[in-house]
């Protein structure tokens, strides 16, 4: 595969997850009584969760003013989500701040578009990489660095996760396919 | 001591009771002469109040190991057993699950996951000395779903840092087959249907190296695809009393469960087969199907690495090129049709040019169940003004907040009479 094509590989983004702290105590039973869009169930789970059409996202809101937003497909609609909820907090009455906004996670995927024998690169990469195919198809490469965790299918399919900031993945990606290139 | 009486010998007073020994005495400290004995053996009555210490208690052995972890190790030992493993197996074993128990994440784990701890560690020994053991079968024996064994065996293989080496599918394949009740005849194996083990085996051998190589394997259960190789390499050592016996029959009469994915690897590895045949000159003329390709197994394992190079061609390199039409957008164009077709390998021979197949994986050949269009490009800054009515549309207004508790509170008072009249 040339240089040039190995460059193109750029992941796809399909999820960000980020945290952000709203700076105040929340009432999860006055939330899940004055939203719409909010669904409460204390005995399953101890906090409110929330959704938003646009961006199309989820928010879990903890009493401690802390939340956490996922689905967002980069990380400025993850933010602009993240924002909205908070503006729909302040607007139910709580003096929410949008303190320690932080990317969490990124899933992402790229497709190397050749086949990859798994067993031998597994055999050749054993201290990163698990593949039980009782278990799953897919081989679990868990890179040091970047620290990032790979899911490798024989398609030639990759499921990139773990990291926080974007290059990341492309580094990550750049490596891994030097290593595809020649033997698997 | 004063009071006690005298030595019959010497007439001293000064007589001592010696309880060194098991017996007690009163010796004369003068001359040493005995004066009376203690009783060496113990009567009923005295026994009764003698209280035994049994071997572990006396060693304490047993104080530091609770007894879930007792219970479990005795599961380690009873199963290493069951499978009949070499001792130094059940040590091994033995000392992981100790080794686990000590972790905090284990110890206060439910009885369940103890119980499948004990499977781990000792699919974890098999693995690491090559002994061909399946998690199916683990399973099995422990009456475990795979759900929950699979992920206490990671998290394990995670927490204790094991290197754990792939299962092993030459002697999985050897394992698996020998277990096949087909060696010997018996009331529910009839003559024509027992075979010897050595050939079936060494078939079953080739027909799953062959699977392997043209991406049957990777990615798969191995148990499904050996197997159906189990079942063709049977037949074809006597094709023409077998033919009419299906795979789900075979199994039966094999005395082995049939998984559910193998009919599917059995029509794979015959559609392999049957692009191999096509390369072989004196198979041509006789066009073959799935059923007459049988036959002839023997002759394309003999010069198969040959077949295969001839009847597949590289996927690799053509990816790029062909990727798109592969794609099934439904737009065969020229050399597009040409891949789409050939790519199938289900078509029949003589209904389309013999070019070679793309050696590919299966899911690669199939087209994609559902279209993924490529999503539009997101002008999305993050710092965009957020309207007042965009959020306004998510709050209840006053009348909806009245309604909503009345509903509450109607739903608590009928959850609060379980009887309505």
């Amino acid at each position: 595969m040339p240089a040039s094509e190995i460059a193109e590989l750029v992941p796809q983004l399909h999820n960000v997850v980020c945290t952000v702290n709203l700076g105040c105590k929340l009432d999860l039973k006055s939330i899940a009584l004055l939203a719409r869009n909010a669904e409460y169930n204390p005995k399953r789970f101890a906090a409110v969760i929330m959704r938003i059409r646009e961006p199309r996202t989820t928010a879990l809101l903890f009493s401690s003013g802390k939340m956490v937003c996922t689905g967002g497909k980069s990380e400025e609609q993850s933010r602009l989500a993240a924002r909205k909820y908070a503006r729909i907090i302040q607007k139910l009455g709580f003096p929410a701040k949008f303190l320690d906004f932080k990317i969490q996670n990124m899933v992402g995927s790229c497709d190397v578009k050749f086949p990859i024998r798994l067993e031998p690169l597994v055999l050749s990469h054993q201290q990163f990489a698990s593949y039980e195919p009782e278990l799953f198809p897919g081989l679990v490469y868990r890179m040091i660095k970047p620290r990032i965790v790979l899911l490798i299918f024989v398609s030639g399919k990759v499921v990139l996760t773990g990291a926080k900031v974007r290059n990341t993945f492309a580094f990550s990606v750049f490596q891994d396919k030097k290593e595809l290139l020649h033997s698997y | 001591m004063p009071g006690r009486g005298r030595c019959p010998d010497c007439g001293s007073a000064e007589l001592v009771e010696d309880s060194h020994y098991s017996q007690n005495q009163l010796v004369c400290s003068d001359c040493g002469c005995v004066v009376t004995e203690g009783i060496l053996t113990t009567t009923f009555s005295d026994e009764g109040n003698l209280r035994e210490v049994t071997y572990s208690r006396s060693t304490g052995e047993n104080e530091q190991v609770s007894r879930s972890q007792q219970r479990g190790l005795r599961r380690v030992r009873d199963l290493c057993r069951v499978l009949q493993l070499p001792p130094t197996f059940e040590d091994t074993a033995v000392a992981y699950y100790q080794q686990a128990h000590q972790l905090a994440g284990i110890r206060t784990a439910r009885l369940q996951k103890k119980e499948v701890l004990a499977g781990c560690c000792v699919l974890i020994t098999c693995r690491q000395r090559n002994w061909p053991l399946t998690m199916g079968t683990i399973c099995t024996l422990l009456y475990a779903d795979l759900d929950v064994f699979s992920g206490t065996y990671m998290q394990i293989v995670k927490l204790l840092g094991l290197d754990v080496p792939s299962l092993c599918l030459v002697d999985l394949v050897k394992t698996y087959c020998s277990s096949f009740k087909l060696f010997e005849a018996s009331p529910s194996v009839p003559a024509k249907y027992v075979e010897d083990k050595e050939k079936m085996l060494s078939r079953t051998l080739q027909l799953v190296e062959l699977a392997d190589e043209t991406w049957l394997v990777t990615g798969r259960h191995p148990l499904p695809v050996i197997t159906a190789a189990t079942f063709l390499a049977w037949q074809s050592l006597r094709p023409s009393d077998r033919l009419t016996c299906s795979l789900a029959r075979f199994c039966k009469l094999a005395n082995v469960d049939l998984p559910y994915p193998a009919s599917s690897r059995l029509q794979e590895l015959l559609a392999v087969l049957l692009r191999m045949a096509e390369q072989l000159a004196w198979l041509q003329v006789l066009k073959l199907d799935k059923r007459s390709v049988v036959k002839h197994i023997g002759d394309l394992l003999q010069h198969r690495h040959m077949l295969v190079r001839k009847a597949f061609r590289d996927g690799t390199a053509e990816m790029g090129a062909g990727e798109k039409e592969l794609q099934g957008q439904g737009q065969g164009q020229g050399l597009g049709d040409e891949d789409v077709g050939s790519s199938s390998l289900e078509l029949p021979a003589g209904k389309r040019p013999s070019s070679p197949a793309l050696l590919l994986p299966p899911c690669m050949l199939k087209p994609p169940k559902r279209v993924c269009p490529a999503p539009p490009v997101s002008m999305v800054t993050g710092d965009e003004d957020i309207s007042d009515s965009e959020i306004e549309q998510y709050l209840r207004t006053p009348q909806e907040v009245r309604d909503f508790q009345k509903a509450q509170a109607a739903r608590q008072a009928a959850q609060g009479t379980p009887n309505p009249p």
